[in-house]
């Protein structure tokens, strides 16, 4: 078996006015980082930079399974991402938005295995409605289940408790417990309630 | 700041890890796993589901071909010019109505999936070659879609005859298949600019130029049953030229 770690070096980005954050790094394996910081000090940027959405001005963002660096098809799924800005099909049911993304991956997607990954967001009784008809709390729980639905040995949550009621945030809350024991979670949040224990913390601000 | 978290630090080893279930389920080489066809498919009938449900697109690019058909019926056709006076503007004529009406739907390949927000849960999920030949592929069938609405209709309406129907299908394969793979990858291109529609016809203005130059002479020659080796090696090398510099790409257009 082989582990997977994610390794940023001297991170920097800014867009036209002062950087948001400069020589940036960070490691991590397992267990849960926490990114703090106010709104604006970059907490959505950071996440898209690891998860490969957004170019750092400055700096490498590394993957890297038993040594070897990920690259590819490998390094796309071996990160799961969830953030505010995710929008899935609204035309789509969220049993077709997830079966497409799976197989448009190349992963096993029969009904079963699509509707185990709704259960786990308690959105199972959803699963023929079609997304537009979501409400918020909705959505964002079927972000979650997109951001994990490649089992990502590294996954990174941006305020994933934004809009759930409260068995929502406890469904959350034990999805990164049970997550942070075999892979890396990263979690960005307003809310420093939101971070249980973590073994790490990245506090963002000028 | 640096942190470093300890390795092994809380975790189940009785439980496989997730990597290894990733591992079993995707190879780094899309070619190796005998599923990429399958995922192009899934590419393409995503997006034809979403554009039947939705209707309107669809019948937006359908209306503006019966509108262009009328047209030009009515300017050019039984009550207009004479069949003996039209000669090859007959050919240049359907290319027309055939690029224009495809103008108003192959852009919005990438451009609808921006507009949506789903353009970075694609990013995350999917590759950009495999993201490309689906929505090639779905494109390429509105295209024949078009043409198979069009095509009769014209000969109907301008009293247009085919010496060689056989041909002219493979005239419409060849140059269709060009015409899509290169408005997907535009689109693709122009899916994040603020004028993208405005870029769109600027850009692909002088790279389909070859190809509905070609389309015009191919369809003339099939009209008339002469269809020449070259223009079809033309059309096909157009294809071959554009597929390839589609893939190799892609990566930059979409996702950097």
């Amino acid at each position: 078996m082989s582990s997977t770690a994610i390794e940023a070096r001297d991170l920097a980005k800014s867009y036209g006015g002062p950087p948001l954050f400069v020589r940036l790094s960070l490691r991590a394996e397992s267990g849960l980082t926490a990114v703090a910081g106010r709104n604006g000090s970059g907490k959505t940027t950071l996440l898209k930079i690891l998860a490969g959405l957004l170019r750092p001005d400055e700096g490498t963002v590394r993957v890297e399974r038993a040594g070897a660096r990920l690259s590819g098809e490998p390094l796309r799924l071996a990160v799961g991402w969830a953030g505010q800005d995710l929008n899935l099909y609204e035309d789509l049911t969220a049993l077709e938005n997830l079966t497409f993304f799976r197989r448009a991956a190349g992963a096993h997607a029969d009904r079963g295995e699509i509707g185990r990954r709704l259960e786990e967001v308690d959105l199972a009784y959803a699963a023929d409605q079609r997304v537009g008809g979501f409400s918020t709390g909705m959505k964002q729980r079927l972000r979650v289940a997109f951001a994990t639905l490649f089992d990502p040995p590294i996954l990174l949550l941006d305020e994933p408790m934004a809009g759930l009621d409260v068995s929502g945030r406890e469904l959350v809350a034990r999805l990164i417990a049970a997550r942070r024991r075999n892979g890396a979670v990263f979690l960005a949040s307003n809310d420093e309630r939101d971070f249980v224990q973590p073994d790490q913390t990245l506090s963002l601000g000028r | 700041m640096t942190t470093r978290v300890p390795p092994e630090a809380g975790r189940d080893l009785s439980s496989p890890r997730p990597e290894d279930r990733l591992a079993r389920e995707t190879t780094d080489d899309p070619t190796r796993t005998g599923r990429v066809l399958a995922r192009v498919w899934a590419v393409a009938g995503k997006d034809a589901s979403q554009e039947l449900r939705r209707r309107i697109a669809l019948a937006s690019v359908f209306f503006f071909a019966a509108t262009a058909l009328t047209l030009v019926s009515y300017a050019v056709g039984p009550i207009g010019v004479p069949p003996e006076a039209r000669g090859a503007v007959s050919a240049a004529l359907l290319w027309v109505i055939l690029f224009f009406s495809a103008a108003t739907g192959l852009p919005r390949a990438y451009v609808r999936e921006e507009e949506m927000g789903t353009a970075l849960a694609l990013r995350k999920s999917v590759s950009a070659p495999v993201l490309l030949a689906g929505k090639t592929l779905f494109n390429y069938c509105l295209f024949l879609a078009i043409s198979a609405v069009v095509v009769p209709g014209f000969a109907i309406l301008l009293e247009w005859t085919v010496s060689s129907p056989g041909e002219l299908v493979l005239v419409l394969l060849l140059a269709g298949l060009g015409l899509a793979v290169v408005s997907t990858f535009l689109s693709a291109l122009v899916a994040r600019a603020s004028q993208r529609n405005v870029l769109f016809i600027l850009i692909s203005f002088p790279l389909l130029l070859p190809l509905l130059l070609a389309a015009i002479q191919a369809t003339l020659e099939a009209s008339r049953g002469a269809l020449s080796g070259t223009v079809l090696q033309v059309l096909a090398a157009y294809d071959g030229a554009s597929a390839c510099a589609g893939y190799l790409l892609i990566g930059a257009a979409w996702e950097e």
